[in-house]
């Protein structure tokens, strides 16, 4: 382990590994600090899905630019990440929800998105397995640039890129402290030694409260558990992913045949909770059945839980803190922290590398909780 | 598809095969007979069918593994429902089988799904081999309430298919045959399940834990007709018995058709009376590889040989002896190299190792077989305990990862017990003696009885049970166990 270097990044996440990459690919000299295994946090434990269709502008632009590198990221990396472009179809159940996907999609269409507003008659034709009834709509929306990705791999591929350009990547490492002097960072305390650095990323998941705790910086997380499942693998049925911010249901079919989703389940409270539930179960079989009865036969093979690290827009914090020089922030994703990690990697890399701030970081950083209200993200799912 | 020579057994000098009932089913749109109490497996085993599905990356043909519901290399379409394990799936009369083209299509069919049902007992005892029957009967005979569970369609676990006589103490019934023994533990449930203190449920499984505010809860799936309903379980006291997992070795062709677990083999010839081939390498001469290739033996098969990587012999002498008497060369310090035959086992390289266990080069030799039976050990079920959270730790003696528990077989969390293979690999009369104390264990947390004094037999039979010289590895894992325990409670 080294003592001394230019960046330290807390996280092996995918956003934790993605930082890594392209700031050791500028050159800097970085080293990074995951606790437990790469993709041992939300990421390993997330549905992967890479949506275009957002509420808020900042989110949109950063999924639309992110999608542009997800397209490339493969010849990038020189790993395959499995990243596949079958669309999201967004059921719309009621006049409301129009309404809202209508703003939506003139908002996404003014980025330059190509959506679309299905009637229900059209929906089979995307998804033959979805049954119209059941899913109680009047309609939907279509992007279909929208898909998903690999976690694992494409935490993996990062990490591997990066130690090719010199990062190094400490697994098993917890860090416990830091230094703070003269208002600004100076030591990262691990358990397995000190390093001296300018520039700490906290990109901990959930455990980024924590962190900024150490440096004495409140960051406004919750904690949620999110329950996840996957099926026994079958033939390709579908390529699409089907949400609803109605039922907060997701789902979709893997590469590998097997169907993963998720679904909040109704008396879900805030906590660091992790066992799964057996609501879950039933409210999850019975929704997903519901949109898709053939799926009735398919038998689950696993559940598990994992966190979403929810601010109170449920946007992400990024950048700068003022009270801490050279404490980064790249956390509070509140669900949707993967589709966005590679231009939230390139402008925090831009931000450490070259002092670059940009709209959009701006526009996330943790000072916008500070008195005024913010636009809160609305299209949230899971 | 491929066709051995493989029949049923019809005479053996221990185990009982009458001709039973013939049911006639569907393979492949052609109609094969078989015999009521077998599985969709072992009746396409004796009508000389090994290959079940091909694999998805590479295509190769794929058999059967484990023969116990725990592998998934069987899945099969029955009745045009996808991914049915047969090796644990009852043939029914006139029942269609067929491969499935890699990843499962869906049926047309519409489905009758069965709302879940929720059951509360004070004690929920998960498998019913020697550890959870013994486990089940000292609870409900202490008037706590039991649900015992298995995945099989019998109950017994390991011991419906050992035909041996055990070693051990006389109170744990040395000198008797196991499937005696699981005969003898069935009568004394149905008593206590005639007078409604135990309930059973066969052909179930134990799928998860589940957040629960004062009890233990999980997910129970029960099988009928290949369809499936789910139980919402609650229990104030849980004993995992899950037993173990057989281990696999890494050789090319090790996924042929043929290459068995010894617990498959097993299971084949002793309980559905199936031949599992004609001709057998034996991997491993510890006390299952040894006792298995003479269970081989009196079911009329050629064991050509036994290889073990060791120097040594693992198993009791007086079974190598046996079978040396028998004509079974057992070769110490080999290993096999390599499997190979075109769909299924044509044969075998071996080879010699020296001091450091690596391949002697020029030593290998060219042994033909259709069967290749696997004996290399076994490790415990740990899935349901790693879900629940209890502390577990890498023993190897243990057999690998095991829940660390107290002298009462309580896990760190407080309700779970463990008890038998799934707290160690040992024997089954250790095994019946967890069991015993884990059930009492649990109607003791639960104010069912109070005396202390039977606990203390039970744990001193134990510790004579271990003090033999093939007492050692399990002794050492249950030392570092408590020794773990106890740096964890300072
Ligand atoms: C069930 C579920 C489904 C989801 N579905 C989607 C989806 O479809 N699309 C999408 O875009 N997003 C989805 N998300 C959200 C997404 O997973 C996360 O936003 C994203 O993975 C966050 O990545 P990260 O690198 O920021 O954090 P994480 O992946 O949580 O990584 C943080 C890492 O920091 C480590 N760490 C913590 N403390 C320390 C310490 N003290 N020292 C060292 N290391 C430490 C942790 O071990 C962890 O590995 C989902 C999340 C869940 C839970
Ligand atoms: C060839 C051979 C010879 C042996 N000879 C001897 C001997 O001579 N003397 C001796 O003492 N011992 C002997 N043993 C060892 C002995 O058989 C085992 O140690 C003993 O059976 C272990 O008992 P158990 O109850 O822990 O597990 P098992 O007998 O393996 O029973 C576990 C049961 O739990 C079920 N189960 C697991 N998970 C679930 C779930 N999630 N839901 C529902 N059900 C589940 C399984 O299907 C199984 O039926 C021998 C073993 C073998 C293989
Ligand atoms: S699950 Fe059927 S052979 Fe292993």
């Amino acid at each position: 382990m080294k003592r001394k270097s230019d960046v330290v990044i807390i996280g092996g996440g995918v956003n934790g590994c993605s930082i890594a990459y392209n700031l050791a690919k500028k050159g800097l000299d970085v080293v990074l600090f995951e606790k437990n295994y790469l993709a041992a946090g939300a990421t390993g434990a997330c549905g992967a899905g890479i949506r275009q269709q957002w509420s808020t502008r900042e989110n949109a632009l950063l999924a639309i630019q992110s999608v542009k590198i997800f397209e490339r990221l493969n010849r990038i990396l020189g790993q395959d990440i499995e990243f596949r472009q079958g669309g999201y179809l967004i059921a719309v159940h009621d006049s409301q929800g129009m309404e809202q996907a209508k703003k939506n999609v003139t908002m996404q269409r003014s980025l330059g998105l190509k959506v679309n507003i299905l009637q229900p008659e059209e929906i089979p034709k995307v998804a033959a397995i979805l049954d119209v009834n059941g899913m109680r709509v009047i309609g939907a929306t279509f992007c279909p640039t929208d898909g998903h990705a690999n976690p694992f791999k494409t935490t993996f591929a990062y990490a591997h890129a990066a130690r090719n350009y010199g990062a190094e990547i400490n697994t098993h490492t917890s860090v416990v402290g830091l230094k703070v002097a003269g208002k600004a960072i100076r030591t990262v305390v691990t358990d397995k030694g000190t390093i001296h650095t300018d520039v700490v990323v906290n990109a901990a998941g959930i455990d980024s409260k924590e962190i900024a705790k150490m440096a004495k910086v409140n960051l406004p997380l919750k904690p949620f558990r999110k329950e996840i499942m996957a099926t026994e693998r079958l033939a390709p049925l579908f390529e699409a992913m089907v949400i609803s911010f109605k039922d907060g249901i997701y789902f979709s079919q893997q590469k590998e045949g097997q169907i993963v989703g998720g679904i909040p389940i109704p008396e879900e409270t805030e906590g660091y909770k992790t066992m799964p539930t057996f609501a879950f179960l039933q409210h999850m079989s019975q929704t997903l059945t519901r949109y898709a009865p053939v799926l009735k036969h398919v038998n689950l093979l696993r559940h598990w839980t994992g966190f979403y690290d929810v601010t109170p827009d449920a946007r992400p914090i990024l950048g700068v803190v003022k009270d801490v020089k050279g404490f980064i922030q790249c956390n509070g994703f509140s669900g949707h922290g993967f589709m966005i990690s590679p231009m939230v990697s390139k402008l925090l890399t831009d931000l450490i590398a070259e002092g670059k701030t940009s709209e959009v970081l701006e526009s996330l950083s943790l000072d916008r909780f500070k008195g005024k209200v913010t636009e809160k993200e609305l299209s949230v799912v899971g | 598809m491929v066709r051995g020579r493989c029949v049923r057994i019809r005479t053996h000098p221990i185990i009982d095969f009458p001709k039973r009932k013939q049911l006639s089913f569907c393979f492949q749109k052609k109609r094969l007979v078989g015999e009521e109490g077998d599985t969709i497996a072992s009746a396409l085993h004796a009508a000389g069918i090994r290959t079940l599905t091909t694999s998805l990356k590479y295509d190769n043909p794929r058999g059967f593994f484990c023969g116990i519901g725990k592998c998934s290399s069987c899945l099969m379409r029955v009745n045009g429902i996808p991914n049915v394990r047969i090796c644990i799936a009852p043939l029914k009369e006139g029942i269609c089988v067929e491969m499935q083209d890699k990843l499962a299509r869906l049926p047309v069919a519409e489905f009758f799904g069965e709302p879940t049902k929720t059951l509360d007992f004070d004690v929920l005892v998960v498998g019913a081999g020697p550890a959870g029957l013994c486990a089940a009967l000292e609870s409900a005979s202490r008037n706590a309430p039991v649900l015992l569970v298995d995945e099989n369609q019998c109950l017994g676990g390991q011991l419906v298919k050992q035909t041996h006589k055990f070693f051990g103490s006389r109170e744990e019934r040395a000198g008797t045959r196991g499937i005696d023994i699981a005969k003898d533990l069935e009568c004394e449930l149905h008593r206590l399940q005639r007078e409604g203190k135990i309930q059973v449920m066969t052909d179930a499984t134990v799928i998860g834990y589940y957040e629960s505010k004062n009890r233990h809860r999980f997910g129970v799936v029960k099988r009928c007709e290949y369809k499936s309903r789910l139980y919402d379980v609650r229990c104030k006291a849980v004993i995992l018995a899950c037993g173990a997992m057989e281990n696999m070795l890494l050789f090319p062709g090790n996924d042929l058709p043929g290459v068995y677990g010894a617990g498959a083999v097993q299971t084949l010839m002793n309980v559905y009376g199936v031949k599992p081939g004609d001709r057998v390498l034996m991997v491993g001469a510890g006390n299952v590889g040894l006792i298995v290739s003479y269970q081989l033996l009196q079911a009329g098969i050629m064991v050509d040989r036994v290889v073990e990587a060791a120097p040594v012999i693992g198993g009791y002498h007086v079974h190598a002896a046996k079978l040396r008497r028998c004509g079974v060369p057992i070769f110490t310090s080999h290993s096999i190299k390599e499997v190979y035959g075109d769909e299924k086992v044509e044969g075998a390289i071996v080879v010699k190792l020296d001091e450091q266990w690596k391949p002697v080069k020029g030593s290998e030799e060219d042994v033909p077989c259709d069967t290749i039976c696997l004996a290399v050990g076994l490790t415990p079920s740990t899935r349901l305990l790693s879900q629940i959270g209890v502390d577990l730790e890498f023993i190897p003696e243990a057999g690998g990862y095991v829940a660390l528990h107290d002298e009462s077989m309580q896990t760190s969390v407080r309700g779970v017990y463990v008890a038998g293979d799934a707290s160690g690999i040992e024997e089954a009369s250790t095994a019946m003696i967890e069991g015993k104390i884990a059930g009492l264990a649990a109607a003791m947390q639960l104010g069912r009885i109070r005396k202390k004094n039977l606990l203390v037999q039970y744990q001193n039979q134990l510790s004579q049970l271990r003090a033999g010289p093939f007492g050692e590895k399990p002794r050492i894992a249950k030392e570092k166990i408590a020794k773990h325990v106890e740096i964890g409670h300072v």
